[in-house]
């Protein structure tokens, strides 16, 4: 393998271990937004999933159950949402701005005595014989537990979304509500659970921040990842299949800023993490005005989005 | 709107948005009353449906449903911290509210939420929902402090006003991005702006890291201290300065203008029915980047009144969330200016005894934005007992 190979090969899994936790957010959201909730909350859950599966990782020392509590957290956060907004019908963006200001408050509260803490996370896979494969061995055994099950998750949850029974009535709530009422689906339920759902996966996106990825705690340390993958469902054009392209953007650009700024190059690094935002920001208004033209979006979460005018 | 609503004919749309569902209008709009189960089987009959409805309609129920909840939740929050909640909230009413001094730093944090409050509500007027006020925020400051940078042995009389423009223009230069792009493009601005407030925040970081760092400054990054001719004028000889000045003067006029003059009823009407409002000739683009950019200009003074009278030169981190406990004031006034201010007022005693919290009860200071966290959502729950009206104000 040429030393380009090897370059390029290295960027592509620093660019997939970047953009693990933004992927498991982006997921969830699609599953939220499938269901016609926009739930900007993503962020505060994420933080409380990574502080939570911090804490857990840290007493228990066994990285799995860190993410357990990451997940549980951030669907006990989720149920805020929920009960705002599928049950007392608040609106959705202000009521996510609320999960927000909690999950960052209670973490930023509770995350103290943690901060500056280590932990040792997770073992790389190392799978025995896949790593005698010429070009994928390399690949498998650097990425970590995090990094594989998200990959794996993103076609699931598409296959589910698109090919199983219940991932229709998701899909017929997120049209329109009526005729999903009219055909005796019991909507604010299932509503309800696309809003778990992605309270779980961001909590998970948090904890695969935490334990697996920078292995510390910080306050706010998922700094708009989950606002970022709010604008990305939209880029991924709510469909699970495109996540991983989509997560990528985000975080090629920051395994990028990554890159430049250990090589040397002479621009601030606080210029240098604009880029992720920026690119997201730009791929974003890219795919507004393709959707504008084509659609694609779920008619009930349109009129959501166009219920601000 | 990024889908024409060609698929469900127009009405229905908007009475399927969740959050604008009133409790029972679905059940009641569907031709087939027969898949329409019977909400809460149990009491459809009883008497109490009739109460609710008639406490619903007190007037100020909100408000009291949204009090008590908050003082609920709150309580449980003390508890959970091991703090008693009955003094704990006393404590925070001294720190607020107490004597002089707990006052005049209850303007201090005022000043900026009354003002990011108004850079919430005038988008509102629109229908938008604008987050931004943070990142206008960064960027008016960075602007203002560029001018004294730049200008610094200039006097007085030259150095503020120019200080107090530049830093307007650059709160409305940053929020006419995601203005002209739900303009033009109808990029839903809850998002930009919210992904905007980051990108500010790094600009200030990169500057007071590199460029503008005050070299004798080792360390810590900030740029050199404001010369005294920078120095917005304090209040009664308080900290208190005179952005909160600004921002009543803002609330009053825009109170004024948006009840009383053409322009106002322009807004009102782009907002309850743009096609309509659209047909007759009025320009929805353009009326979005006007109310988004004389927001940012506020939400930008309020920035450079923070780093002149209070922190006396930039530095990382000016803002510590005003823009969003701005918004927080906006949404809870309903978009009404003259609301806003004894709410800011509100705010900001929280923001303050925060401080003394941390005094009195050892907590950090991030228990104040828990217990923001827990009024908005308090709001939002009283919001919807006023059935279909908590649903969309701001």
């Amino acid at each position: 393998m040429s030393e380009f190979d090897a370059a390029l090969g290295g960027f592509i899994i620093s660019a997939l271990r970047s953009s693990t936790p933004l992927l498991w957010v982006l997921l969830g959201e699609i599953l939220t937004q499938r269901v016609a909730v926009v739930n900007l909350g993503v962020e505060g859950q994420m933080l409380a999933g990574a502080l939570a599966g911090f804490a857990a990782t840290l007493a228990t020392g066994n990285p799995w159950l860190g993410l357990v509590a990451g997940v549980a957290a951030g669907m006990a956060l989720s149920s805020l949402h929920a009960l705002l907004c599928v049950g007392l019908k608040a609106n959705a963006f202000a009521s996510g701005l609320a999960v927000w200001m909690l999950g960052f408050g209670l973490s930023a509260f509770y995350g103290i005595p943690f901060v500056g803490q280590k932990i040792n996370g997770f073992q790389a896979l190392s799978p025995g014989a896949l790593e005698r494969i010429p070009i994928l061995g390399t690949f498998v055994t650097q990425i970590t537990p995090t990094v594989a099950m998200a990959i794996l998750a993103s076609p699931l949850l598409g296959w589910w979304l698109y090919r199983t029974r219940t991932g229709l009535s998701f899909r017929a709530v997120g049209e329109s509500l009526s005729s999903a009422k009219a055909l005796g689906l019991k909507t604010a339920r299932v509503q309800a659970l696309g809003i778990l759902a992605g309270g779980a996966f961001s909590g998970m996106g948090g904890a695969a921040l935490s334990v697996d990825y920078t292995r510390n705690w910080v306050e706010g340390m998922t700094q708009g990842r989950g606002l970022v993958a709010v604008g990305l469902v939209i880029v991924a054009r709510w469909n699970p299949f495109l996540a991983i392209p989509a997560a990528m953007l985000f975080g090629g650009a920051e395994a990028l800023t990554l890159r430049m700024q250990t090589s040397g190059v002479p621009i601030s690094s606080h210029l240098l993490h604009t880029l992720p935002y920026l690119a997201s920001l730009a791929v974003l208004v890219l795919s507004y005005t393709r959707a504008n033209k084509e659609g694609g979006t779920p008619a009930g979460l349109g009129a959501v989005f166009s219920q601000s005018q | 709107m990024i889908v024409p609503l060609a698929k469900d004919p127009p009405g229905t749309a908007t009475a399927e948005a969740p959050g604008k569902d009133p409790m029972n209008g679905a059940a009641q709009a569907s031709p087939l009353p027969a898949f329409s189960r019977p909400k809460k089987p149990g009491i459809s009959g009883f008497p109490i449906p009739g109460l609710v409805k008639r406490i619903r309609k007190l007037p100020g129920v909100t408000v009291i449903a949204a009090a008590l909840g908050f003082l609920l939740l709150g309580s449980v929050f003390f508890l959970a911290v091991g703090q008693p909640p009955l003094a704990t909230f006393w404590a925070m009413i001294k720190g607020a509210f107490g004597d002089g001094y707990s006052l005049s730093e209850t303007l201090v944090k005022t000043a900026p939420i009354l003002l990011c409050a108004i850079a919430a509500a005038l988008p509102a007027r629109l229908g938008l929902i604008s987050v931004g006020g943070e990142g206008q925020l960064y960027i008016g400051a960075l602007f203002g402090t560029g001018v004294v940078l730049a200008f610094h042995t200039s006097p007085m009389y030259a150095l503020l006003p120019a200080m107090l423009l530049a830093s307007a223009a650059g709160g409305a230069a940053w929020a006419l991005i995601p203005a002209y792009l739900k303009a033009r493009m109808n990029v839903n601005e809850t998002i930009t702006t919210l992904l905007l407030n980051y990108v500010a925040s790094l600009f200030v970081d990169f500057l007071v890291y590199g460029p503008w760092k005050d070299p004798n400054n080792l360390g810590w990054p900030a740029t050199i201290g404001f010369p005294p001719a920078a120095k917005l004028p304090a209040l009664f000889g308080t900290r208190a300065h005179i952005g909160l000045i600004f921002g009543l003067v803002a609330a009053v006029a825009l109170y004024v203008l948006t009840a009383r003059t053409r322009w106002g009823t322009c807004l009102r009407l782009l907002r309850s029915n743009r096609r309509v409002a659209e047909g007759i000739g009025l320009n929805y683009g353009r009326q979005a980047i006007l109310v988004m950019c004389l927001g940012g200009m506020l939400a930008g003074v309020a920035g450079i009144c923070e780093t002149s009278a209070i922190q006396g030169r930039l530095q990382s981190g000016i803002s510590n969330g005003m823009g969003f406990s701005g918004f927080l004031v906006a949404w809870m006034a309903g978009g009404d200016f003259l609301r806003i201010i004894p709410l800011s007022l509100l705010l900001g005693g929280l923001l303050a005894s925060g401080d003394s919290l941390q005094m009195f009860a050892g907590l950090p200071s991030s228990a104040s934005l828990v217990l923001q966290g827990l009024l908005f959502a308090c709001v939002l729950a009283a919001g919807s007992l006023k059935a279909g009206r908590g649903a969309d104000r701001v």
